[in-house]
């Protein structure tokens, strides 16, 4: 750790960080561009200048220097002593504002970064609303760059964030700048569009309306747009992610800074990874069957039908009889309480982790990178809680199968009774599992979208999207992550959490950190969450 | 004043004196010969002691350059700066089409006292006729055994390669040289790291004109104490001077560095005065990036110090262009704002939208369209772009607003009764948008 | 999607067209490996002797470049669109490059290059229609002393008046330079005289013009 003096205040920070980390984190509003974290250094935009207190060249006396330094280029060191907050930086900062703005169209009514653009808040803060430009402005075209992205490059500014995130994070290279001075752009080479995993971080990271997703385009301002911290559903990486959401809609995920984990990126798997929350199969409202009835009970009625059925049931064909399938969809405390009631039910019940999806091989970035130059991975197990379900089960203990043992007992009849949980947002009934649960008398089936079970089970409960849940998951790496919900169930639903907490007995509302306390208390590992640091506010 | 004896030019008028053996019969390589018994930090010294100031246009010493590499190094990489592109500066370009093999000669020296195994001369590509006749002269070394392996008997080795530029006068700027060599676009780096830490291909490097390395093989011939007692104390050797314009002897001339901008015009073994009795009215006196001149102000000094107590940058390259009385200094305006907005490499904002800007601005005074608030807005612009360092990561904005201020300042009653006298009413139509 | 002005996702190149560069081009790329600590430094040197083979750079050509180089075609034309030498379009046989630099304009470069533009009957960045010359403009060629000066390809013009341009570009050894050329660059293609000494099987637009001559 340095101590560093900023504008006369001491501030702690780690040694040789960029002044300009240090003087963000502690709070200073450092306008910058060019500089992020997770990319070189730059220092070409040029707006982080700071005064700085050096030795003079002939006397050795400390004094201010009368040249500007770049803050994010001179490292902390014990000691130092640095200035934003004087009118030379102050005259600086208005005079790249200006400067920014030269060029600039001026088309916020119309551009997404609207609201959210570090154009706009710096001109605010620290510009002046008046341009001096009386000529005519240079325009440079707007592109299709790639399947996913538009490039504006009439609101570019230059940062060149994006193509050293294609260098540096992707390794994929597609970006590059044309031309040079005034004429420089950010383009592809023609027909090598950007198109790569990771590519919709370049998005992020623009801090200016210039780089735009295509699926975002033009379908909300982000005003209007609420958030909830969350955590991707889409592999076991489980990146730290913001669901964006408005009117019950999520509208887009953006990655949270979470350090060793995702850093600051997510890939675009993950980030359009959302659209099966509309999708028109979604199981809407409860379903209970008892032979060729089929009603649609209240909620509030199902907890006490549910805990009599099966009671009845292992009253009739005896425990062992009883089986459930978890997903490794399901959240920490969805499994917990699912297993409470199956094992308060039955003790000898066999539990079962479900088929865990996989897909190809993980893919490391930047592309080709091995070991510990791997900045990012896209993790081949394309569920968010595999590792998390398997804890529980190592908790519970007693009785246990695979599902594929699962899958052929049950086919031969071993099991009258069993819960059978999904959420898989693809496709994931094997014949043969459809055709082994024809053997089994009580069938709950609990999953997201429409399936063939549901048409023989007693029971069907809507799951519903990681979006409208909360809970935790445990990623690759072993930690517990917990996330909020977004957005609320589709009419007629409920969360998973809220009717499997009433089933396993618990009354009021269901709320994800009570159920992690009650299961800390006696799975001790719960006791510690893994929570991202939060950023500063005028970190980006 | 005695007559000058030419050092780094007197081979000029040679016949065939880009030859090995026209050179070496007329005293060559016998700098590099002596140095070569020496060890290389005896030649840093000798260098030092010579206060060899770097003739590119910083006037950097070259032996203290020499001195940050890095005393562990394994390998070093030498890097020969012959991008010349400061208007209207042409003295590398006289030196290498009338003798490359002075610089070859110093570019070993200078290879050899910073212990260098390889050295990249980085020639603008529209020398044409001058890369052809370097290499030439490299193939012609290599062929007598003065370069490669084991140079003239000694246990130094040295490898000579020619890399042609593309067309980019920020390449002339030693890190902008460094990434274009890397084939890249040739965007200056950030600083620190300097290039003597990590240079070329990460590894230590030393960038230096071919003027510079030109003065190295008569240093060590003749040594520091004969380099140093040429020209005033700050400013050491013999020094090229480029004079263009409407004088009767364009062209390059060598000197100590004690002439002045009125000797470079008037005097006759120099520029031989105006011709066809025009009459000067500005003068660029370093390179354009170092700022003008009025007519008042020829007595200045063509050395390292004298430069700055008339407002200019400094010596630069030591070229001045004359403007006579008959050009429209908004046209001069014009025409600098357009070389800097051109050239502008576009990596800081200050100085890509800063040049491009005042282009505009130029432009439109010198078609009829200006306002007098244009040049209080220009000043206004050269100061919020360079003028003060560490707005940008090169020198280049500091350049840029030089000629732009001081021309504005030292020329403004002309530049206005030009405004005064257009067409009213014509700036206001230009407005096309905005405002 | 009207808003759109740029198509980036079109391929400016023909996946199944036969390689643009000569084997014979190709190896003298390489052979300048050693000369460089990475493949990348290459770049330059590789792009003029290209754009000396060819005439210019087409896009084909960057793609095979940057294969030989082991970097992204991106990354080819990043470089080469910063340098203001290399043509990523068909120039002419000879390019005329008319030096704007402070000395030449003060000295009467102004009218040589506005005297050019109307005996060639194109501006600057254009090509004739029988693709004779080209005009481009350059900051400065440091042939201050000779101001005005033009270069015609690598030949140098000095001194140029008004009246001296229909002569210049009358004569056909208007690019002759008196140097012996070293063989580790061609000439420009332009060059007729030295056709022979390209050597190169070039397929340009540049080539088929000589070609049809």
């Amino acid at each position: 750790m340095a101590k560093i003096i900023i504008d006369g205040q001491e501030v702690e920070c780690r040694d040789n960080i960029p002044v300009l980390q240090a003087a963000v984190d502690a709070g200073w509003d450092v306008p910058h561009y060019c500089y992020h974290p997770g990319l070189s250094i730059a220092a070409s935009c040029r707006l982080c200048l700071m005064e700085m207190k050096m030795p003079h060249p002939q006397t050795k006396e400390m004094g201010w220097a009368p040249k500007l330094m770049p803050s994010c280029q001179t490292p902390a060191r014990e000691g130092m002593e640095v200035r934003f907050a004087t009118e030379k930086v102050q005259q600086n900062q208005k005079n790249c504002m200006e400067f920014f703005l030269l060029n600039h169209p001026l088309d916020c009514p119309v551009c997404d970064q609207a609201g959210e653009c570090h154009l706009q808040d710096y001109s605010y803060k620290f510009g002046d609303p008046e341009s001096r430009m009386v000529d005519q402005k240079l325009k440079n075209p707007k592109k299709d760059i790639g399947p996913n992205t538009l490039l504006y490059s009439d609101r570019c500014v230059m940062c060149t964030r994006c193509v050293r995130f294609t260098d540096e994070v992707s390794g994929t290279h597609e970006l590059g700048l044309v031309n040079r001075g005034s004429r420089l752009e950010i383009d592809v080479f023609p027909g090598l569009p950007l198109d790569n995993p990771m590519q919709g971080n370049v998005v992020d990271i623009c801090p200016v309306g210039c780089l735009l997703d295509k699926d975002f385009l033009f379908q909300r301002r982000v005003w209007e747009l609420s958030t909830a911290s969350s955590i991707c559903p889409g592999c076991a990486t489980g990146c730290a992610i913001r669901v964006d959401h408005a009117d019950d809609k999520v509208y887009r995920l953006k990655p949270r800074y979470n350090p060793g984990i995702n850093d600051w990126w997510m890939c675009d798997e993950g980030r359009y990874g959302f659209k099966y929350i509309e999708d028109s199969k979604r199981v809407t409202s409860p379903i209970v069957r008892r032979g060729l009835d089929a009603t649609s009970p209240e909620w509030a009625d199902i907890p006490e039908i549910v805990q009599f059925r099966f009671e009845q049931h292992v009253r009739e064909n005896g425990g062992e009889k009883l089986a459930a399938v978890l997903s490794p969809f399901m959240s920490c405390e969805e499994g917990w309480l699912l297993i409470e009631f199956m094992r308060e039910t039955a003790p000898e019940c066999t539990l079962v982790m479900g088929p865990v999806p996989m897909e190809g091989d993980d893919q490391s970035f930047p592309v080709g990178a091995t070991g510990d130059k791997v900045k990012f991975t896209i993790l081949n197990e394309k569920c968010p809680n595999r590792r998390g379900v398997e804890m529980l089960l190592e908790a519970a203990g007693g009785n246990q199968c695979s599902f594929d043992e699962f899958v052929e007992k049950a086919g031969g009849g071993s099991f009258t009774a069993a819960w059978i949980v999904g959420g898989y947002p693809k496709e994931w009934v094997s014949k043969e599992l459809n055709k082994a649960t024809g053997k089994i008398d009580l069938l709950v089936v609990q999953d997201l979208l429409q399936n063939s079970l549901m048409t023989s089970a007693a029971f069907v409960f809507p799951a519903c999207s990681w979006a409208e849940r909360e809970g935790s998951f445990v990623n690759a790496g072993g930690q517990i992550q917990p996330f909020d919900w977004a957005t609320n169930p589709p009419e007629g639903g409920r969360r998973d959490g809220q009717y499997l907490y009433e089933i396993a007995g618990y009354a009021g509302l269901y709320n994800g950190e009570r159920v992690r306390k009650l299961m800390a208390a006696k799975i001790p590992a719960f006791k510690e969450i893994h929570e991202p640091p939060v950023r500063p506010v005028h970190a980006h | 004043m005695a007559a000058f004896e030419p050092v780094l030019l007197r081979n000029r008028g040679v016949e065939q004196s880009t030859t090995l053996k026209v050179y070496e019969s007329r005293g060559g390589y016998q700098g590099v010969r002596k140095a070569l018994k020496q060890t290389p930090d005896e030649v840093v010294e000798e260098v030092k002691n010579a206060n060899l100031r770097g003739r590119g246009g910083a006037g950097f010493p070259a032996g203290v350059k020499w001195s940050f590499l890095p005393k562990d190094r394994t390998r070093t990489l030498l890097c020969v700066n012959a991008d010349e592109s400061e208007p209207p500066t042409f003295c590398n370009r006289i030196l290498m089409e009338t003798d490359p093999h002075q610089l070859i000669e110093g570019t070993i020296i200078a290879g050899f006292a910073t212990q260098s195994q390889t050295a990249y001369i980085y020639l603008r590509v529209e020398f044409h006729e001058q890369f052809h006749i370097v290499q030439k002269a490299v193939e012609e070394a290599y062929a007598a055994g003065y370069l490669g392996k084991k140079i003239f008997g000694s246990e130094y080795s040295l490898d000579i390669y020619v890399h042609r530029g593309a067309g980019a006068y920020v390449c002339g700027e030693e890190t902008g040289l460094i990434e274009s060599l890397e084939g890249k676009r040739g965007w200056p780096r950030i600083k620190p790291p300097f290039p003597a830490v990590e240079g070329l291909f990460g590894q230590p490097t030393v960038v230096n004109n071919v003027e510079t390395l030109s003065c190295l093989p008569h240093i060590l011939e003749r040594g520091a104490e004969w380099f140093t007692s040429i020209g005033p104390d700050h400013s050491a050797g013999p020094k090229l001077f480029c004079v263009s314009g409407p004088v009767k002897n364009p062209g390059c001339y060598e000197g100590p560095m004690t002439i002045s901008v009125r000797d470079l015009i008037e005097r006759n073994d120099l520029g031989g005065g105006m011709r066809d009795g025009k009459k000067v009215k500005c003068v660029l006196p370093g390179g354009v990036s170092m700022g003008a001149l009025s007519v008042d102000e020829l007595d200045m000094k063509l050395d390292f110090a004298d430069p700055r107590n008339y407002g200019l940058l400094g010596l630069g390259t030591a070229a001045a262009v004359v403007i006579d009385e008959s050009v429209d200094m908004r046209m001069v305006l014009q025409n600098l704002a357009r070389f800097y907005g051109t050239e502008s490499c576009g990596q800081c904002t200050q100085c890509r939208e800063g040049t491009s800007w005042m282009y505009k601005i130029a432009t439109r005074i010198a078609s009829g369209a200006g306002r007098i608030s244009d040049l209080d807005l220009l000043l206004e612009t050269a100061r919020n772009m360079g003028m003060m360092p560490g707005y940008s990561i090169c020198g280049l904005p500091d350049g840029a607003t030089y000629p732009i201020e001081t021309i504005i300042k030292k020329f403004r009653p002309e530049l206005e009764a030009s405004i005064n006298a257009q067409a009213p009413g014509k700036a206001e139509a230009l407005f096309t948008v905005l405002n | 999607m009207s808003w759109i002005t740029v198509n980036r996702n079109e391929p400016a190149i023909d996946p199944n067209a036969p390689p643009i560069l000569s084997a014979a081009l190709c190896e003298k790329i390489r052979s300048l490996f050693p000369r460089y600590d990475t493949k990348r430094a290459v770049l330059l040197p590789a792009l003029h002797m290209v754009q000396d083979g060819l005439g210019h750079i087409p896009w084909q050509a960057m793609k095979e470049i940057a294969d030989i180089l082991e970097i992204h075609p991106s990354d080819v034309i990043d470089t080469i669109s910063f340098y203001t030498h290399f043509w990523t379009h068909p120039k002419g046989m000879k390019v005329i490059t008319a030096c704007r630099s402070v000395s030449c304009e003060t000295m009467g470069g102004v009218a040589v290059l506005l005297e050019l533009k109307k005996q060639l009957g194109i501006g600057e960045h254009e090509t004739t229609p029988d693709g004779r010359f080209s005009l481009v403009t350059e900051e400065c060629l440091a042939g201050c002393d000779h101001a005005p000066c033009l270069l015609i390809n690598e030949k140098l013009h000095r001194c140029v008046k008004v009246e001296d341009v229909g002569r210049i570009l009358a004569d056909d050894n208007n690019d002759r330079i008196s140097q012996k050329r070293s063989d580790l660059f061609d000439a420009p293609a332009g060059d007729s005289k030295s056709k022979d000494v390209s050597g190169l099987e070039s397929t340009s637009d540049v080539a088929e013009m000589k070609a049809s001559e």
